[in-house]
């Protein structure tokens, strides 16, 4: 197969967002990642729900899913349920994820899916005007607020450990190669896997800025070489769990990048479905014939025998 | 008994007390005497013990509907014999245990106060006081057949004879009472061994307690009682037939017709649809079928979402990936995934969405029958969101349209509604082989791109017939999108392009409109130049038809506009005939008398005679006969049936 580069990836279109907006770095990180993967166009969905973010299926050229506000997980579940075989990644925002969105970010954790989730964490909202999203701090006043903000913040990687995520980083959105490394893992990661991408909001987010990430931010590995997220079994979590927790709740000052939490141990969905369901992997529903020559497959006297009665 | 064999049979008790499984012997009892059977189940959303009931009826050639009074009342407690003591016909029976005999009305728990109340001022109008014994004696004293069994002895002899205890046959006293009817009405015991055979299929301790329980009830019963006068075997005999709820027929239809997803949030009257499709999961296929494949079985995968709006948004996705997909819910899940129908029609994605209304609004009665989801349906979906919507009125054609659906979907690349609704859902009916033939049905995916072409694939493209050529996710670079797009699926707010992609939509579909025959869309029943035309939908058709023929026999004639398809409305044809009639009557079970509404708006018609139903019960032959009648004899305008417990 011919190798791919990241410009392979570009669309035409305009790309809409403001003067350095995070959003740039994401698009040529998740392009790079794309290109070192070698993954055919067709082969790629990038599904995402509604902001500022989410106009990211647009700017790469894979086939993309622009849906509803809030609604982005569950139909990258169904492209996925139906074809195992495509590689589906979701991108979108924390208002989209993390608010209207909240209950399929969680249940998705359950199913453990193949799924990246990145997340555009800028902590305002900023299509309608910089509202404060779920991630922004209590108190923080952001010049688009009337007031400071009075809801506390979710924290994206405790949501996502408490779901049942089995891949758990965050990165930030200038730091272009080291998210791209991060996207790589995340594709390939057997499970469902978060990616929470802080990034600054130039135009709503006057707080959260480039200065203020960047005196903060700090990658595990390198403040810890021993650093080591990787879970293979139920022991391996008991002896890890609380550092990586301690980790993922650390916030302020200081605020670290990197993989949280690899768990290799759960079942992906797929070969959940194929224990109770067999032959979904050989003939998963976009696959599966339903018809020879138009004629149906089942009559339902041949199946539904509970139901048949002997007069 | 005259050859017009007419039997309606009803039997009460508490919710999870075995009424489900005694509903389902007795229409199995009467199938195997080879009659056709129709029965609905009335019952409150509970888990234990509030009060159910089914009601069965049995004829020659298949009823639509039941009726009251019935012919026989199986109390399996004091609850039921307050609640439908005024439902029995004379010369009938009623058979109840006879350790309740004194119970007081006042005292039965789950007994509703204002039921209580109801039917004790009617009680204190008949002068009876509100003991079990004081109402069996008034019904004695009118002529109706009082059969007191004593369950508890007859569970005692039943447990010797097994030589077990009395505990381990408990659960038999359903069985004891359904044959204590069946003896009643002149069936042999053979019978009812057979039909607890077919029921308890494969557990054989369960088989032999229940049979065991029916012998020595029906030998009671002689000897106490007598037995009826043996009645003889319908024309259904020797036959491999079934009996299935509109919710079973409709995941037979779906698996028939090819759905490899459904999705779903549990809500009712819908789950029982996805919990039985999903019990058939990995599924034989037919002999031919399985030859050319080269496997027997396959699958489809039925997966619980988190909520409506993840349910219906996964079969969208699992449509973009190429799946045949559908949802499942009532009126609540409808309400929250009208955001995802508008994306569908938007983004063109092939999807059916089941709806089993209910009575609504709010939570309303989620067990109890309602047709108030029609022009939620129409109209679904913010923006203009131009869709099929589809209203079955019995379980074949909800089995049929359940297979059209998933070919409209696909063919039309939009959102299908399929409304059936609660009488459909929880109701029994008997059929055969070749009611429910999927060949009927050829299985259409509509237009492919061809993938092996080289140029760049337009995913919206405008040709035609308005319908883009479809490519699964995977096969071909493109995208799909819920803001306005070109054909490409590139957002864009080119005004002109906006223009051509909203009416690419909706000529669409009224190209559907078009195409679809007039056979799919409408109905017309009873006598073709009859100047009374009774306009409905839904699945008040049944007692309609039902109560059409006993108009007939008085000589009043009359014909059945059933309409089916909602939208494309099929406008010419409709106002064709109510312009050709000198009157017509709108039938429904919603306040509204939506159908009408929406009659007017498509064809400017006025209906102007209205017949409702909002009890949340299930519309009835001799109550539609008589509002009927008192339209046609004496013009009123508005009539509100209410009969049924």
């Amino acid at each position: 197969m011919m190798a791919r580069n990241w410009s392979d990836y570009k669309t035409s279109s305009w790309v809409q967002w403001c003067p350095a907006c995070g959003n740039f770095g994401i698009l040529l990180a998740l392009q790079k990642a794309l290109a070192e993967l070698n993954l055919p166009s067709e082969k790629v969905s990038i599904v995402s729900g509604i902001g500022c973010s989410s106009r990211i299926p647009y700017y790469v050229k894979t086939s993309n899913i622009h849906t509803l506000h809030g609604r982005p997980i569950p139909v990258a579940e169904g492209i996925k349920l139906a074809n195992p075989e495509q590689t589906v990644i979701v991108a979108s925002g924390d208002g989209d994820l993390l608010g209207i969105g909240a209950g399929h970010f969680v249940a998705l954790g359950r199913r453990n899916m193949q799924i990246p989730i990145l997340l555009h964490d800028n902590a305002v909202y900023g299509l309608t005007k910089g509202q404060a999203a779920p991630t922004l701090p209590l108190w923080v006043k952001t010049k688009a607020l009337d007031s400071p903000n009075i809801q506390s913040q979710i924290n994206p990687l405790l949501l996502a450990f408490a779901s049942g995520y089995t891949f758990i980083a965050r990165a930030y959105a200038y730091h272009v190669d080291q998210l791209k490394d991060l996207i790589k893992a995340a594709i390939n990661h057997k499970g469902t896997s978060l990616i929470d991408i802080l990034q600054p909001c130039p135009t709503y987010n006057d707080i959260m800025t480039k200065e203020w990430y960047e005196k903060r931010i700090y990658y595990l590995t390198t403040e810890d070489s021993s650093w080591d997220p990787m879970i293979s079994s139920p022991e391996d979590f008991d002896a890890k769990a609380p550092k990586i927790l301690s980790k993922m709740t650390e916030w302020g000052d200081k605020i670290p990048l990197g993989v949280f939490y690899i768990n290799m141990s759960t079942e992906p969905l797929d070969t959940r479905i194929e224990k109770i369901l067999p032959g979904y992997l050989q003939y998963p529903p976009a696959k599966r014939p339903i018809e020879i020559k138009s004629k149906p497959l089942v009559h339902p006297f041949t199946e539904f025998k509970d139901r048949i009665v002997q007069t | 008994m005259t050859d017009e064999v007419d039997i309606s049979v009803m039997i009460g008790g508490p919710q999870g007390g075995g009424i489900e499984s005694s509903g389902q012997m007795l229409v199995r009892t009467f199938m195997i005497k080879g009659y056709d059977v129709f029965g609905i189940r009335e019952y409150h959303s509970n888990i234990m013990g509030a009060h159910s009931y089914y009601n069965v009826r049995v004829k020659k050639t298949r009823p639509r509907s039941v009726r009251l009074p019935v012919d026989g009342l199986i109390a399996l407690d004091a609850e039921t014999i307050f609640t439908h003591y005024n439902e029995i016909a004379p010369n009938s029976f009623i058979i109840y245990d006879v350790d309740i005999l004194n119970t007081n009305m006042e005292k039965i728990a789950p007994m509703e106060p204002e039921v209580k109340e109801r039917i004790g001022s009617e009680l204190k109008k008949l002068g009876i006081e509100p003991i079990a014994s004081e109402v069996i004696k008034y019904l004695s004293n009118n002529g109706i057949k009082t059969v007191g069994l004593p369950l508890k002895n007859l569970l005692k002899t039943t447990a010797e004879k097994l030589k077990t205890n009395v505990v381990s046959v408990a659960k038999t006293v359903n069985t004891m009472s359904i044959t204590a009817a069946v003896a009643l009405l002149g069936i042999d015991v053979e019978t009812i061994e057979k039909s607890i055979n077919y029921y308890f299929y494969g557990k054989k301790s369960i088989i032999d307690s229940n049979v065991m329980a029916a012998k020595v009830a029906y030998d009671f019963v002689k000897d106490n009682f007598g037995i009826g006068k043996p009645i003889d075997d319908g024309p259904n005999k020797n036959r491999t037939r079934m009996v299935a709820t509109g919710n079973d027929i409709v995941a037979m239809g779906k698996l028939a017709g090819g759905l490899t997803l459904e999705t779903y949030y549990p809500i009712t009257p819908s789950q029982d649809e996805a919990f039985y499709l999903g019990e058939h999961r990995h599924f034989k296929l037919d002999e031919w079928a399985a030859k050319e494949l080269g496997v027997d079985k396959l699958g489809v995968l039925v997966f619980q979402a988190e909520d409506e709006l993840g349910a219906l948004n996964m079969a969208i996705g699992g449509a973009l990936a190429g799946a045949r997909t559908a949802t499942t819910t009532s009126g609540p899940g409808l309400s929250l995934m009208n955001e995802a129908i508008s994306f569908a029609v938007m983004a063109e994605v092939p999807v059916v969405i089941t709806v089993w209304m209910r009575a609504g609004p709010s939570t309303g009665e989620a067990t109890r029958q309602g047709q108030q989801d029609l022009l939620h349906s129409v109209f679904a979906g913010h923006g203009d969101a131009p869709k099929i919507v589809i209203a079955s009125g019995d379980h074949i054609e909800a089995y049929y349209d359940a297979m059209k659906a998933l070919n409209w979907a696909e063919k039309y690349q939009t959102p299908v509604i399929h409304l059936v609704d609660k009488y459909i859902a929880s109701s029994m009916m008997s059929f055969d082989r070749e009611d429910v033939d999927p060949q009927l049905i050829p299985i259409d995916r509509g237009k492919y791109y061809n993938e092996n072409q080289n140029e760049d694939y337009k995913r919206y493209e405008i040709t035609d017939d308005y319908v883009s050529p479809r490519m699964p996710l995977g096969k071909k670079l493109m995208w799909v999108s819920s803001l306005t797009h070109n054909e490409y699926g590139i957002v864009t707010e080119d005004p002109i392009t906006r223009e051509k992609m909203l009416l690419k939509i909706a000529k669409k579909i009224e190209n559907a409109g078009r195409e679809i025959p007039i056979n799919d869309k409408v109905s017309l029943y009873g006598d073709q130049d009859a100047k009374i035309t009774i306009v409905t939908w839904g699945s008040a058709k049944g007692p309609i038809l039902d109560a059409m023929e006993l108009l007939k026999k008085e000589g009043i004639s009359t014909r059945l506009l059933q309409i089916r398809m909602m939208s494309p409305f099929p406008s010419e044809y409709v106002a064709n005939i109510l312009n050709s009639s000198e009157l017509v009557i709108d039938v429904e079970a919603n306040v509204l008398s939506q159908l009408a509404m929406l009659i007017r708006m498509n064809t400017g018609y006025e209906v102007k005679k209205k017949i409702i139903k909002l009890t949340g019960r299930s519309i009835m032959e001799h109550e539609i006969y008589r509002a009927l009648k008192s339209v046609i004899q004496n013009n009123q305008d508005l009539v509100v049936i209410s009969d049924g417990a």
